[in-house]
């Protein structure tokens, strides 16, 4: 039937390939190449299969396939191999020399892929956890080392360019600039009087205060020395500044990158969805489960995903007919739900709200009523996150929508409560700070911030932001060893109804998953104020991933309801989005608006923080002043910014390019569908034909 | 050409690092796993192939409800009895690789759901992938009406030839869209 010289070795391949019930590599290629030639350029998956077939009719030289994605034994790879090396190929000298160095290159890839491999922290866990509790669970550890990874890398940074030049500057101690301005604004003392009894030690360590105050840990150990030597000048409060803000544009960029293969999938499929059903059969299966008790459980997610899948699909035929007086009643409800959740959550926020003006209002007490009251506003902030979501839930019962639209409702009511409660907290020590705004009022004439109860108001932030970081983790432990382990013994133990009803405790994602979240974004916060934190919380969520680890494989039942592991990492970096905003926020008004304290810290003298870089701007040389007067210029910015427009609206016009291409591919296979099968039906008519005639002269 | 008594020789690991998507460490610890699961006197015989039942006492493969089916689709043996000899299992290990691609994971995975072996999937290899993937227990099992809407929902959805079975381009346009496919369909020592 084709009449293209073959080859002996593909002639084998050919063959071992019939026998085995599929058509020819090239016959089914030859088919798809003829109606789809215009499409090879926009699938490049499929590109590997058509080049044999072009390589070895036409004879001509192309790239040598790559024999890995051949799918053929090993036998028939080494044949195909043999011919490969057997034809001599009419290359020209650049293009042998660029195939030596895409080989080089591919091994190169290999050694350092091979590298990666043993360097990858914790695979084997999470290899672990992936198998016994399937893919949703094991985003969510996965999430947690990225975060564990940014966080560390952070601190390298800050060390690099803050910390050790402070100590190194410290050490040559060199002067500070002269002051101006009022001097009972500059009076700072945090060193503690007198005798001290040692537990204080330990309560300065929960709190930040006493020996850890005035240290490296918080903004007002930092001096705004500026060293200046005959070949090297080191300008310490802007490098403490370009740091903070390099710091946020590095996590938002490692944030974006890691959403980028997801979002990839999403542009080139051209944004339409292939139904639920063949994706889970096709693909839900994972083959890493281990285990008979793993497989079993995998096996009744799987039913249980069905289940819901086919039940929702009644369920909306339902909706879509039920009369108009009950379709008014359900809305009114699900209104109604609506505004009794949104006043749960604005009752939450104005208990954090009080909380904090009551903790800062009595803040002084000594022993343990003075460390309840500084921790107040975290434990406000924790009830409010246990107890509002718990009565949300609730509230979906009644308003009975999809399980799919439940989940997505939830989790955006929890994501609403848990940053905006930050924010709350942060308005609340913004309003003290400041009072109020208002600039003239009593208590900030002098300063312009409220200098007797905040003579260095950054320390202070960034005590807050510890404390929140520290009580958190203790809240995780506390919550491991006081409610998770005697629940299980519990469960084990005791047969009763009740108990077993109750059951053991389920590892809830996107709760867990939102508590990192809420993590970072404080660590984001006070990064400014607290240098030391992304360290802190390196430490904290390395310990939070051993802890989990151990109540997931002692305490937990895998979850029946799970996520699709890919969207929902996605999802979770979109939420950590929110929470960089948050803190870009605060940051950015943090810089410009309010005036730094004159007792402490590197920028004392500046009336704000930006202030610095002006002012270090007109000691540069002439001409990289002009040349950064240039870029920020109108003649700069304004070409810039129509170029990307260009370039985006170039990207949008390609992915809905992808997506019409796709939809004309499907309507044509329908349409070659249609015409075989109407072949095949003039093909038994003209034999039936055949066979009547047949029968017909043979009677005569 | 087949495996030595106890190692590898270089070139024929390069060899295979060639031909197949693992590593250099992979490949010496699925030789390390595959010897032993010979016995004493099949270790000297080059190109040994290892009897299905052994090969599915591996903790990898024993509880997956594919095992049979894998063992089946990558087995060059003439009997078609499931057995594999060494390069079989690389080339069933090289497919369920982290750096194997998507088409010839896509591909593998299409014969393997293909349970009577025709080249296509139709009505009943979808019920027997269906039953595969619930588990064989009475309450696990779906409802006949059940199995029948959730058939005729897959076949709606991913047959766009309206010939009633599923073939492997379609199969392929299916699995594309899913970006939790290439890091499910992993197995990995």
């Amino acid at each position: 039937m084709y009449s293209e010289p073959q080859r002996p070795g593909s002639r084998q391949v050919d063959d071992y390939i019939e026998e085995n019930g599929y058509p020819s590599d090239q016959q089914s290629l030859r088919l798809r190449r003829v109606s789809s030639r215009v499409s090879n350029q926009n699938y490049p998956q499929h590109d590997r299969s058509s080049t044999p077939a072009e390589e070895n009719d036409s004879g001509s030289s192309g790239p040598p396939r790559d024999l890995k994605a051949i799918p053929l034994p090993m036998a028939l790879k080494r044949a195909v191999r043999q011919v490969q090396q057997m034809q001599v190929p009419v290359v020209s000298s650049r293009q042998s020399w660029r195939r030596k160095k895409n080989k080089s290159l591919q091994k190169l890839n290999e050694n350092a892929r091979g590298l990666l491999h043993f360097f990858t922290l914790w695979r084997k866990t999470l290899q672990q956890i992936g198998g016994n509790f399937g893919g949703g669970v094991q985003s969510y550890f996965l999430f947690l080392r990225f975060l564990v990874v940014l966080n560390f890398v952070s601190f390298l940074l800050i060390a690099g360019f803050v910390l050790i030049p402070s100590i190194v500057v410290r050490s040559v101690g060199t002067s500070v600039v002269n002051s101006t301005g009022a001097d009972e604004c500059t009076v700072y003392d945090p060193n503690p009087q007198g005798l001290v009894v040692f537990y204080n030690y330990f309560l300065d360590l929960l709190l930040g205060t006493g020996f850890m105050e005035y240290s490296y840990m918080f903004y007002g150990y930092y001096n705004n020395t500026m060293v200046e030597d005959s070949d090297f000048s080191y300008n310490i409060p802007l490098a403490y500044l370009f740091t903070a803000v390099f710091y946020f544009f590095f996590c938002l960029i490692c944030i974006i990158a890691r959403m980028g293969t997801a979002a990839r999938v999403a542009v080139a499929t051209g944004g339409s969805s292939v139904g639920n059903y063949s994706i889970i059969v096709f693909t839900g299966w994972d083959y890493g489960c281990q285990g008979g008790r793993a497989t079993k459980l995998k096996q009744k997610n799987v039913h249980y995903q069905l289940q819901v899948d086919l039940e929702e699909e009644i369920i909306k035929k339902k909706a879509a007919a039920l009369t108009l007086c009950q379709k008014i009643v359900l809305y009114s409800l699900r209104v109604f739900m609506f505004f009794v959740s949104f006043g749960l959550i604005v009752a939450a926020f104005y208990g954090i709200f009080m909380a904090t003006n009551f903790s800062q209002e009595m803040s002084g007490e000594e022993g343990i009523l003075g460390l309840l009251l500084e921790y107040l506003p975290s434990i406000a902030i924790t009830i409010g996150n246990f107890v509002v979501p718990l009565l949300c839930d609730q509230f979906t019962l009644i308003e009975r929508y999809t399980p799919s639209t439940t989940v997505i409702v939830t989790l955006l009511r929890a994501v609403f409560l848990r940053l905006v409660g930050l924010g709350v907290l942060l308005f609340t020590l913004w309003h003290q700070i400041t009072c109020e705004g208002d600039t003239e009022s009593e208590g900030c004439k002098l300063c312009q911030y409220n200098y007797e109860v905040y003579p260095c108001w950054e320390t202070r932030v960034g005590q807050e932001m510890y404390k929140l970081t520290l009580f958190d983790l203790l809240i995780n432990i506390g919550v491991l060893v006081l409610v998770e382990f005697p629940r299980r013994m519990v469960v084990d133990n005791w047969s009763n109804k009740l108990a077993q009803w109750v059951g053991r405790q389920e590892f809830v994602v996107s709760a867990n998953v939102l508590g990192l979240v809420y993590g970072q974004t404080i660590v984001w916060t006070g990064a400014l104020f607290c240098p030391l934190l992304p360290l802190i919380n390196t430490i904290k969520f390395v310990l939070l991933f051993y802890i989990k680890k151990i109540t997931l494989f002692s305490n937990c039942r895998p979850a029946l309801k799970t996520f699709r592991s890919t969207t929902s990492t996605f999802f979770f970096l979109v939420v950590l989005l929110f929470g960089w905003g948050l803190a870009t926020v605060v940051m950015v008004y943090s810089l410009a608006q309010i005036r730094p304290s004159m007792g402490c810290g590197p920028f004392r003298f500046f009336p704000n923080m930006w202030s610095i870089v002006p002012t270090s701007f007109y000691s540069l040389s002439k001409i990289t002043q002009d040349f950064l007067f240039f870029i920020g210029s109108q003649s700069f910015s304004i070409p810039l910014f129509a170029l990307s427009c260009v370039g985006m609206c170039y990207f949008v016009a390609l992915a809905s390019v992808y997506g019409k291409t796709v939809a004309l591919l499907r309507a044509q296979l329908k349409l070659e569908g249609r015409d075989k099968q109407f072949l095949v039906k003039q093909i038994e008519n003209l034999s039936r034909h055949q066979i009547l005639k047949h029968t017909a002269g043979a009677h005569e | 050409m087949g495996t030595t008594a106890s190692q590898l020789g270089k070139d024929l690991l390069s060899e295979y690092q060639e031909l197949t998507f693992l590593t250099k460490q992979e490949i010496l610890l699925a030789h390390k796993r595959f010897t032993e699961l010979l016995t004493k006197d099949e270790k000297d015989l080059p190109n040994t192939r290892v009897p299905v039942e052994r090969i599915l006492t591996l903790p990898e493969l024993k509880s997956n409800p594919f095992r049979k089916r894998i063992c089946h689709v990558f087995s060059t043996s003439e009997y078609k009895d499931g057995s594999l000899t060494f390069e079989d299992f690389l080339d069933l290990l090289s497919a369920f690789s982290d750096s194997a691609t998507m088409e010839i994971k896509s591909h593998y995975a299409f014969r393997i759901f293909d349970f009577d072996d025709d080249g296509t999937l139709d009505c009943g290899d979808l019920e027997k992938l269906v039953n595969c993937l619930t588990g064989e227990t009475d309450d696990t099992r779906l409802t006949t009406e059940e199995m029948r809407q959730l058939i005729s929902n897959i076949l709606e959805e991913s047959d766009i030839d309206k010939d009633g079975t599923v073939n492997l381009s379609e199969f392929q346009h299916v699995i594309s869209r899913s970006p939790d496919f290439v890091s499910s369909f992993k197995i990995v020592l």
